[in-house]
């Protein structure tokens, strides 16, 4: 039931990004509680016989009423996470077809698993940047993290072109513990470049997931005559473009570059994930959470 | 190339449409923000090109389209070159006037000079004919180029009592066209009479081929006074004063009193004066005419003085005979109605018949046939050599009037003569009906024709009698035969399913029974009461059937014979083609003193305006064709069947191609 507040227009009209990211999250556990291997409270592992120096506050002793022997509970051991978002808010970010545009589809995401994260007492982080660094939130699990999260990615808005290179040098900086780096983005540049970029942040041991979010009309545009495309991070590059053109040349060019990246990506260890803002966001929350619990 | 709509040319303001859509709209390009142009390249420029090439062609099509609708709505024309056509062997008509109103002056006269003179001018091989007209046309020559022929039928033109038709003259010329299959130059000499002109003018329309000249003798009005009507009996049966009334018309005159005489056989009775208004009528009434026994020659005559004497008389006849016998029989116990029956022939005005009332057993020693007609009234069996006498009678073309009654019940259930069967009497009690009334009449049977006001009438009692193939006129509310009309032979039994006593109805206190009885008597005795006088070129029936063979002689009003031997012996009506007495003796001695009158819408003299001739004359395109024919003629030829295939033709297309763009816009779509 609550799966229809996964819609991107259903969460446009929203108003308050917090109850977007807790209308998110509720509606996707809820569509998951069925799933046997989900779960991360405390879960029970294994009982095992009381040794000497065992913390007695583990003892079952329920079990000890009944049998007169000292069991211990052993619960699966959790690790705390830290999960670090990269939202990319250069002007091509601000794209939409339809009433949701990529930074607002991004923001979703971002503010999504900013909520899970701080469900799971994981201690979530934001960079956002365009060609430079626009604003960063540490990773911490303190008292009103999730506020300052949600307000940081409020008040995220679609600033200049895209540089990978510049700011990445300085994420690199920010990463002091290992955890998951969640770049959402557009990728707008070529797949060896990219890949050239994000790939240190892979040698600190941290898990990179890679979520192109790209609008349906960039996908597979359809336009029903020729039309003049005005490049929104360069005002000054303009292309006239027939219908046959963008359904056919681009259509191949454009899934050339997915598939390049998504290819490349998974190649250098590199999770992958392209995100259509048309799709439900439930989509992308469970691509990382598959990869969290990997990690676990 | 023409236009017959030019200002639906005007609509090509609607090309704009499509330039509009292909032109402006299309190539009014909105720039269209995009994320990145990474993936495009600048050689789309040339597919862009092409497919709007391809959108050029749909924009021509469109165009032509909404330009040869435009055209189509304009009525596109082209002049066709039509041949000369040829007046080569072109015939001459010459139409005289012979009418009454021709008789004015010198009318015909000058005419047949106009005519003659004419004739003179024709050139050698010009061939002509000459006909004359009133009602009717007559052709007096044959089409020759001999001018000797021509001027002996002018000459022999004598002036009718007819009335002028131009119609008829018209049909003729048309005729004359069709069958000599020339061209005709009519020359038409007439007075013009605007009476002489038909109330549909289409009428008057002559061929293509024919040219109508115009030479009107006159060309203002003339006054003229005119004996207009005369209102007399046909017949008297009594030797009172007889009451006379005649009208006195007066075309295009002044105030002016006239001197109105009445003549009976020529002998002037009584002359009185008429002040006759500007452009009226007067009436004037005699009502010391005496007439005596036999057919008579009535006339009045006015001192007119005017150009037109032949309209100044007015002739009628009037006979003076005995009242007809009439048998009526009736049961010895009852009288059958006698009393109401016989006074209401009297008061019928004129007693035109002589009631013999009688006893059924009076009947045994009574012949039929010295009777105009017989009535039974309400009786009961006849004597079997009367009743045989009766069928005789009645079969030689005698008529019987039966009243069926109580009595009637005791004739073996039969109608006496007509054997038809007596099925039942109805009787009206005090329950349900109290009396029957009539509930259709059959207005046009001689006995209803004149007064039909039967709806106050109650019928208490009538008997039911199977008409069979007999006409019914009259039936009672619950359908029930009441007036029975049964031919036999010659003669007819008229069957009347109540009685006259005013016992089984009360019709005999009505008014109406008098114009029944009045009405039915003269039907039964076959005594017409036409009007004393009829016009010249009406018709009227010499013999019936039963006098096929018989010769019937007719004198004409110059003291002739109008027929021939063996048209006396054949011809079954007569047209009356002079103004006067015609006395017609027929072979069953039933003379007839027959006046005639010319029509009085000759009297009136005025002449038709220039502007109706010339519309005449442009019926035909003669005169058109008369000064265009040496260099052919132009006609239209429509396009606008062509322009109309045209936009078929180019709206498949334009579907066709703007179905293939749709497609692609669709898959995009």
């Amino acid at each position: 039931m609550l799966q229809r507040f996964l819609d991107p227009a259903t969460l446009a009209s929203i108003s308050g990004l917090d109850l977007v990211a807790k209308t998110v999250v509720d509606g996707f556990v809820a569509g998951l509680h069925r799933s046997p291997d989900f779960g991360f409270s405390q879960e029970f592992a294994e009982y095992r016989a009381y040794c000497q120096g065992d913390d007695l506050r583990h003892v079952d002793w329920n079990v000890f009423a009944r049998t007169d022997k000292c069991f211990l509970k052993k619960y699966r051991g959790e690790t705390n996470s830290q999960l670090l978002i990269l939202l990319d808010t250069s002007a091509s970010m601000g794209f939409g077809s339809h009433p949701v545009t990529k930074l607002d589809y991004s923001r979703f995401v971002a503010a999504s698993l900013c909520y899970m994260a701080n469900v799971q007492r994981d201690a979530a982080g934001l960079i956002i940047f365009d060609e430079e660094v626009a604003n960063y939130v540490a990773p911490s699990t303190r008292q009103g993290q999730l506020f300052r999260l949600l307000h940081a990615i409020e008040k995220a808005e679609p600033g200049t072109r895209t540089d990978f290179a510049k700011p990445f040098i300085h994420f690199q900086n920010f990463l002091h513990r290992r955890g998951i780096v969640v770049v959402l983005s557009d990728f707008y540049e070529q797949p060896d470049t990219i890949i050239k970029t994000v790939e240190p942040l892979r040698f600190r041991g941290n898990e990179v997931i890679l979520f192109q979010v790209l609008d349906p009309q960039e996908i597979k545009p359809k336009f029903r005559e020729p039309v003049l495309l005005v490049d929104m991070e360069d005002a000054r590059s303009a292309l006239e473009v027939s219908p046959e053109y963008a359904r056919e040349e681009y259509r191949r060019k454009i899934d050339a570059h997915i598939e390049g990246l998504s290819s490349a990506a998974r190649s250098h260890g590199l999770d992958y994930f392209l995100m259509n803002t048309a799709r439900p966001l439930d989509e992308g929350l469970r691509e990382y959470l598959a990869v969290r619990r990997g990690r676990l | 190339m023409g236009f017959l709509a030019p200002w639906f040319l005007a609509g090509a303001a609607a090309i704009g449409l499509p330039i509009w859509l292909h032109l402006l709209r299309k190539h009014k390009t909105t720039p269209l923000p995009f994320s990145s142009l990474m993936f495009f390249e600048k050689r789309t420029q040339s597919s862009i090109k092409h497919r709007r090439l391809r959108y050029l062609l749909l924009f021509a099509l469109r165009t032509l389209l909404v330009l040869l609708i435009v055209l189509a709505f304009a009525r596109p024309f082209v002049q066709q070159h039509i041949p000369p056509r040829t007046r080569s062997n072109e015939i001459t008509v010459l139409a005289i006037d012979n009418s009454l109103s021709m008789r004015a002056g010198k009318r015909l006269a000058d005419a047949k000079a106009a005519a003659k003179s004419l004739v003179a001018s024709l050139k050698p091989g010009e061939r002509a004919e000459v006909l004359t007209f009133s009602s009717r046309v007559q052709v007096l020559s044959e089409v020759t180029d001999d001018h000797a022929p021509l001027n002996a039928a002018i000459d022999s033109i004598e002036p009718s009592d007819s009335r002028t038709s131009f119609a008829e003259l018209s049909r003729s010329v048309r005729s004359i066209a069709k069958s000599l299959k020339l061209p005709l130059t009519v020359h038409l000499y007439s007075d013009m009479q605007q009476t002489g002109m038909p109330p549909n003018f289409n009428d008057l329309r002559l061929n293509a081929d024919v040219k109508l000249e115009t030479h009107p003798l006159v060309t203002k009005e003339e006054p003229n006074f005119a004996v207009e009507n005369v209102v007399a009996p046909r017949r008297v049966f009594d030797n009172k004063k007889t009451r006379v009334l005649a009208t006195i018309a007066g075309f295009g005159v002044h105030k002016d009193v006239r001197a109105v005489t009445l003549s009976l056989n020529g002998r002037a009775v009584e002359t009185k004066n008429a002040e006759v208004p500007d452009i009226g009528r007067a009436t004037v009434e005699f009502n010391s005419l005496d007439v005596p026994y036999g057919r008579n020659k009535g006339e009045v005559h006015i001192d007119s003085a005017d150009s037109l004497p032949a309209d100044d008389v007015f002739y009628f006849s009037i006979e003076r005979a005995d009242p007809r016998p009439a048998l009526f029989v009736h049961e010895a116990d009852g009288n059958g109605g006698l009393l109401y029956f016989k006074t209401a022939l009297e008061a019928a005005g004129q007693s035109a018949f002589d009631v013999t009332p009688g006893t059924v057993d009076q009947t045994t020693n009574l012949s039929p046939s010295k009777y105009a007609f017989v009535v039974l009234s309400d009786i009961g069996a006849l004597p079997a050599t009367f009743e045989n006498q009766l069928r005789d009678y009645v079969r030689g073309g005698g008529s019987v009037l039966v009243a069926l009654g109580r009595h009637s019940l005791n004739f073996g259930g039969k109608v006496p003569v007509t054997g038809q069967k007596i099925i039942e009497t109805r009787y009206s009690g005090r329950e349900g009906d109290r009396f029957q009334v009539t509930t259709w009449l059959d207005t046009s049977y001689p006995s209803i024709l004149k007064d039909n006001r039967w709806d106050d009438v109650k019928f208490l009692r009538a008997i039911r009698i199977d008409p069979g193939s007999a006409r019914v006129a009259a039936k009672l509310s619950d359908q029930t035969p009441l007036l029975v009309d049964q031919q036999i032979g010659e003669g007819h039994v008229v069957v009347f399913a109540s009685t006259f006593d005013n016992i089984d109805n009360d019709f005999p206190l009505h008014s109406s029974f008098v114009a029944f009885v009045d009405q039915t008597a003269r039907y039964l005795a076959r005594m017409d009461s036409g009007p004393p006088s009829v016009v010249v070129d009406s018709f009227a029936e010499l013999r019936d059937s039963k006098e096929r063979g018989a010769a019937v002689d007719v004198v004409d009003p110059k003291g002739q014979r109008a027929l021939s031997l063996d048209e006396a012996a054949k011809a079954q009506n007569i047209q009356f083609t002079m103004a006067g007495f015609y006395d017609i003796r027929r072979p069953n001695g039933r003379n007839e003193l027959v006046a005639v009158n010319s029509d009085r819408r000759e009297s009136d003299l005025t002449p038709a305006t220039p502007d109706t001739l010339s519309l005449w004359q442009n019926t035909a395109n003669g005169t058109a064709e008369a000064d265009t024919g040496a260099a052919g003629d132009q006609k239209p030829l429509s396009l606008w069947w062509y322009v109309m295939l045209a936009v078929l033709a180019l709206t498949v297309a334009e579907s066709l191609l703007g179905n293939r763009h749709l497609s692609v816009d669709s898959e995009a779509a």
